[in-house]
């Protein structure tokens, strides 16, 4: 019965990462909707469904966007796998639980990828792409993530 | 062993996920460029959706363009409205300004014309009913306006003071139904009486034997009875009545558009002499 919601989750958020979200930029910061929609998942499925959700978004996006296949699916695996653990030592129906849990997994995402990425050379300097990218995109998801928890039903079931 | 793995099923699903990834990424290092059919495939799927979206964007982004081009706009006719507004009010004052510039050089050059001294004065205010009309000036006893005065312009005679304030003053008009002036008629010197009239008009009563008078002729003031100087214009005649008893009546037009009058020459009381050759035009 999940299946298809599953279905329709990924699919949706690797589609608006490269549509809409796009034009929400703001100083040329975007938000990683898919690291939200993992975050949010995992704190309500656990971490199975965070890590196998993490893992399928993070490949359609990685398809999408092109690059090392498996990159994104690595690091969203990972954090969808971690942030499922998080019920087991915190409330998550308190809302700084959610929004921690973004900033959190947004910088791990990013660490993961940088790291993995050395060994396809890539070349900017971590600290550049931490305070430039990676820092600001933790920020607006955790805007985002607390925005979202204002919405009917989201709260609940996180 | 399978029970163990199922025991720990999410770690052994870690692993597994870890590994499958791992695995790509390790193909894509070592045969970059193949493999690409995954995302082949996925951009298969995705990239009508996504032409779809940018399309979505697109005309959103014109719509809004467009939004923001029309509040530019607006704002823009708004203060140029309010532009137009400012210098059409500055043209009017401009030529109000040059209306009151024309009307004082008039004044100062009738002024220099006159045989005696004079004081200008504003116009502050009018009373102007059916029953009395007068102006108020802000020239009072302490400039030395004196009661019964004659008020003139350069076109023509306004009134008299009749009532007097120490920085102020009332001038009973020409027109005023208690107002009663000696006139002469410019081309044939029949005397008469120059009288205003309720509804705010002017009129000449003249004895019932003269037949002196003419539509068009120009009436002045005669300097009978000492309150008026010789020569300065009332009016022209527009209309003769036929004469009833002793009396002829004939309507003057005012020389003087008493309504519009703002700035007034007040002489002193009493003066004299002949003030025609200062009112040339008349």
């Amino acid at each position: 019965m999940r299946l298809p919601l599953y279905f329709l989750a990924i699919s949706g958020g690797t589609l608006a990462q490269s549509t809409v979200v796009p034009v929400l930029g703001v100083g040329g910061v975007v938000p990683d909707l898919p690291v939200i929609l993992v975050v949010l998942l995992a704190l309500r499925r656990g971490p199975e469904a965070g890590c196998l959700s993490g893992f399928a978004l993070g490949l359609a996006q990685d398809a999408v966007v092109g690059g090392p296949l498996g990159l994104q699916a690595l690091s969203k695996a990972l954090i969808g796998f971690a942030a499922g653990q998080l019920p087991r030592w915190c409330l998550v129906s308190n809302p700084l639980v959610p929004i921690s849990a973004a900033v959190l997994a947004t910088l791990t995402d990013g660490v993961v990828r940088f790291a993995v990425l050395q060994l396809f050379q890539y070349p900017a300097a971590f600290t550049e792409l931490f305070g430039g990218v990676i820092l600001p995109q933790a920020g607006y998801n955790a805007v985002l993530v607390g925005l979202a928890l204002t919405l009917p039903g989201v709260r609940a079931r996180t | 062993m399978l029970e163990f793995w199922v025991r720990h099923r999410k770690y052994s699903l870690l692993l597994l996920v870890l590994l499958a990834s791992l695995s790509l990424l390790a193909f894509h290092r070592t045969r970059p460029g193949e493999g690409l059919w995954l995302a082949e495939g996925v951009a298969a799927v995705t990239a009508p959706v996504q032409a779809v979206f940018a399309q979505m964007h697109r005309a959103a982004a014109g719509l809004w363009t467009g939004y923001l081009e029309w509040k530019a706009l607006r704002a823009d006719a708004e203060r140029l409205r309010a532009e137009v507004t400012a210098l059409r009010l500055r043209q009017l004052r401009q030529a109000e300004l040059e209306a009151e510039n024309r009307r004082l050089r008039a004044l100062l050059a009738m002024r220099e014309r006159l045989p005696t001294r004079t004081l200008g004065a504003d116009v502050v205010a009018r009373e102007w009913n059916g029953f009395t009309r007068g102006l108020t000036i802000n020239r009072g006893r302490s400039d030395g306006v004196e009661r019964l005065a004659p008020v003139i312009v350069t076109r023509g005679v306004v009134g008299r003071v009749a009532d007097l304030r120490r920085t102020s003053a009332v001038i009973q008009l020409v027109t005023d139904p208690a107002s009663s002036v000696g006139a002469v008629v410019s081309r044939s010197r029949v005397q008469g009486l120059a009288e205003g009239v309720a509804g705010g008009g002017l009129r000449l009563r003249l004895p019932a034997h003269e037949e002196g008078v003419a539509v068009g002729d120009a009436v002045s003031t005669s300097g009978m009875g000492g309150l008026f100087p010789k020569g300065v214009p009332l009016g022209r005649v527009t209309r003769i009545h036929p004469s009833t008893g002793l009396f002829r009546i004939a309507d003057l037009e005012p020389a003087v558009d008493l309504a519009t009058v703002e700035e007034v020459l007040v002489l002193p009381r009493g003066a004299s002499g002949d003030f025609s050759t200062a009112f040339p035009d008349s």
